[in-house]
């Protein structure tokens, strides 16, 4: 089997889990215990923190809240610091922002959503001509889930709060964190991360925020996470969380440029009579989608899985939706019939070229294949 | 103080020759019902009582019940002892919390030695020494407190009459065959036929992979929550795949519904006949979309030789049907947005008044019986 949807969960890191098998074994204990035993378990966590945090951010200037996933801390940042005023988000945002934002409007806060372009990043011109005095928050996802497009989220800052600038901005950086080279300028003040798409688990995340942002507690209890966010810490999560991302970013940049001929070769491999490429080229090289011509991509998925490839027609979280189009697709102005045949193939640093080469073949024939049975004609 | 639970039955006393066997089943049903439950299920003069529960099961219990077809009203009842004080008590912890209520009471045993009538004015006199806020009204009484004097020193005492889902119990009229598709409407005719005492096996069509496992989840999940009515626990599921494939390139689209439809009745009908089932049970409704029409249902009917073909939904409104969905619980679960295998090749124009004539012509175009063969090879019983 072929797994290239890692933009939806990456196979956990068996060498991180290892390092962090004692974690479960034998310090099991509870963190906030006085014991040694226990009270130890504090400077392994925050030499976890520190690592996670140094990797993307000047730790002198930014701090790390554990989690339990992205979209926690996604809905911590937003429902927290968005009270106010009016907020505003773009059009190209994981389900994990967008509903907090449906929820925002109805607590009484205006919303507002900037447009995206043909490429997939927000309008950055149109998003500026939303901010005004009365912004309170703006959000803009970092590397988008469904097709790969990067926003230049501290450029955008920046030009923020050069025109606002009691503004807060947050940024969904969960498919940009271990992947893509990148440091958050101080004018980003909170940003979202999570371990399972870096061979982390699942049930672990993390917000990381500028040191001086005041931000409320979200989660009350034993006053863990500096009293932002109480519960009894997952140890073995975050530890195996800060293994597997310690490997990611000591490579980052060499596998960044090895992924992007990954994605060339893929889309190379290709009849390009039979496929849209919807990602651009200047997007996050472990996102590849297109749409395929005249089919429904969620065929061409369960085709492709018959015949040993695992791939995405879009965000997982979102397949349960009504809508069955893409709506990200639809957002950057394509018809919804290439919306209906999106797919996503993602790489991780694990993906091997053979795969690469294989994969490419799967989907070709299963798109041949299903071109001839639904009786589709040559261009 | 333990608790029992009274069921009375509906229309079985009508049956007189037969009651042994609907009994039977009906006692039967209401086991399976109960499956996994710890209880006593005795028969008593015309009525079941079961007890021997745990506490915290009641509530479970009656909405299982309440799904067994045959039951026409159930009762929680407190087992207390015959003396005054004993069902004094019991009577208490069923009087309202405030307004009017009256004694009705029932002397099973017949050496018992008040009468029914001096029993309630005794204890109805008892209750408002206790309870100075309530009233007797023995016309029009928030609740009847209700006290059944047993053989055996024991009595039921209870305020409460449950309705039951009546109907009959199912077993005791043969057994049909439904045709399950993702949708409200199916699920709803089942649960009506079962209602009669039919037992309702369950038939479905996909398409993989045009459709996906999540559509066929949402299947079994529909069947499973028909099942805690109808008892059967299972789905057959077969493919379409192919038969829509070939209509879709050698036939005319309009026709691509009415095609796939005659197929499929007849692969149903054959499943029907292996199964032992007597009859086709579908969900159709009359108008409800281009194929049910009366020229679709023709067309259907025509390639069906054997068995009848019910349609209980026949002459319902869309509104009447979602309101029964919703009373039986399949409701939501069927409006889960899963594709069925209808739409996948949905043309966009069906035809809505086919002709015979041109549908004959159109399906001579294919391999009728070495589809039909190759659909069955697909045939998968999935039990939960």
């Amino acid at each position: 089997m072929i797994y290239l949807d890692n933009a939806a969960t990456t196979k956990p890191n068996e060498r991180a889990m290892a390092r962090a098998q004692n974690f479960i074994t034998e310090r099991y204990f509870n963190p906030s215990a006085k014991y040694r035993e226990g009270y130890a378990l504090q400077s392994e966590l925050k030499s976890a923190r520190s690592s996670l945090l140094s990797a993307v951010a000047d730790p002198t200037a930014f701090e790390c809240v554990f989690t339990s996933c992205g979209t926690e801390s996604n809905n911590q940042a937003i429902f927290s610091l968005a009270r106010r005023g009016n907020a505003i988000t773009t059009a190209g945002e994981h389900s994990a922002v967008s509903a907090c934002f449906a929820e925002l409007k109805q607590r009484g806060v205006e919303c507002r959503v900037a447009p995206l372009q043909r490429d997939g990043r927000v309008d950055v011109e149109k998003l500026l001509s939303l901010v005004d005095e009365k912004t309170s928050f703006v959000s803009v996802m970092h590397v988008n889930n469904e097709m790969g497009a990067i926003n230049d989220i501290n450029g955008i800052a920046k030009r923020i709060k050069a025109k606002n600038p009691r503004v807060i901005f947050h940024s969904d950086g969960v498919q940009a964190y271990g992947k893509i080279p990148f440091k958050l300028a101080k004018e980003v003040d909170l940003y979202s991360v999570s371990a399972h798409k870096l061979g982390g688990l699942k049930g672990v995340g993390a917000l990381i925020k500028r040191k001086s942002l005041v931000l409320p507690a979200y989660i009350y209890g034993g006053g863990q996470e500096r009293g932002l966010r109480s519960g009894t810490e997952n140890v073995f999560g975050i530890m195996s969380f800060a293994y597997a991302a310690e490997e990611k970013f000591a490579t980052l940049k060499q596998d960044y440029e090895r992924i992007k001929g990954y994605r060339e070769a893929f889309w190379s491999a290709l009849n390009p009579q039979h496929f849209d490429r919807i990602s651009s080229q200047e997007g996050s090289p472990y996102i590849l989608t297109l749409s395929a011509k005249g089919l429904r991509g969620e065929i061409v998925l369960h085709m492709a899985e018959d015949k040993g490839l695992l791939i995405g027609t879009g965000s997982a979280c979102s397949s349960n939706a009504k809508t069955r189009y893409n709506k990200v697709v639809l957002a950057m102005g394509y018809s919804e019939q290439v919306a209906d045949g999106a797919i996503r193939i993602s790489f991780s640093t694990d993906t091997t070229a053979e795969e690469v080469e294989a994969a490419a073949a799967i989907l070709s024939d299963v798109v041949n294949e299903l071109r001839t049975r639904m009786n589709i004609k040559e261009s | 103080m333990k608790r029992a639970i009274i069921i009375r039955y509906a229309e079985l006393f009508l049956k007189k020759k037969n009651r042994g066997y609907f009994e039977t089943i009906f006692e039967n049903n209401i086991k399976k019902a109960l499956e996994g439950l710890t209880f006593e299920l005795h028969k008593n003069s015309g009525r079941y009582i079961i007890d021997g529960f745990d506490e915290y099961d009641v509530e479970e219990m009656v909405e299982r019940l309440k799904k067994v077809f045959g039951l026409h009203t159930l009762s929680v009842a407190y087992i207390t002892t015959t003396d005054l004080d004993g069902m004094l008590e019991a009577a208490l912890l069923v009087c309202p919390d405030s307004g009017t209520f009256k004694v009705e009471s029932h002397r099973g045993d017949k050496r018992y030695p008040m009468t029914s009538v001096e029993i309630s004015r005794v204890l109805g006199g008892k209750i408002l020494s206790v309870r100075h806020d309530l009233k007797v009204d023995v016309h029009n009484p928030d609740r009847t407190v209700c006290v059944d004097v047993r053989e055996g020193g024991t009595a039921l005492v209870f305020g409460e009459y449950i309705e039951g889902a009546n109907g009959m119990p199912v077993g005791t009229a043969g057994k049909g065959l439904l045709l399950i598709s993702g949708g409200i409407d199916s699920p709803v005719a089942g649960h009506m036929i079962a209602k009669r005492g039919m037992r309702v096996e369950t038939l479905h069509f996909h398409s993989y992979p045009y459709t996906n496992d999540q559509a066929k989840d949402k299947v079994i999940d529909l069947a499973k929550i028909l099942s805690q009515y109808t008892g059967v626990s299972k789905l057959h599921t077969v493919s379409v795949t192919h038969i829509q494939e070939e209509i879709h390139e050698k036939c005319k689209p309009e026709l691509m519904i009415t095609l796939l439809r005659r197929f499929m009745f007849r692969i149903a009908e054959r499943h029907a006949l292996r199964i032992g089932a007597q009859c086709l049970i579908t969900g159709e409704s009359l108008g409800q979309v281009a194929s049910q029409t009366i020229e679709g249902m023709t067309s259907s009917n025509s390639v069906v030789e054997k068995l009848p073909i019910l349609r209980p939904l026949v002459g319902f409104d869309k509104n009447e049907i979602i309101d029964r969905a919703v009373k039986i619980g399949t409701y939501e679960t069927s409006i889960l947005p899963y594709e069925d295998c209808c739409t996948v090749f949905l043309p966009e124009f069906p035809a809505i008044r086919p002709k015979l004539k041109d549908i004959l012509a159109e399906e001579a175009k294919l391999d009728v019986e070495g589809l039909i063969k190759e659909a069955f090879a697909s045939l998968e019983k999935i039990e939960f």
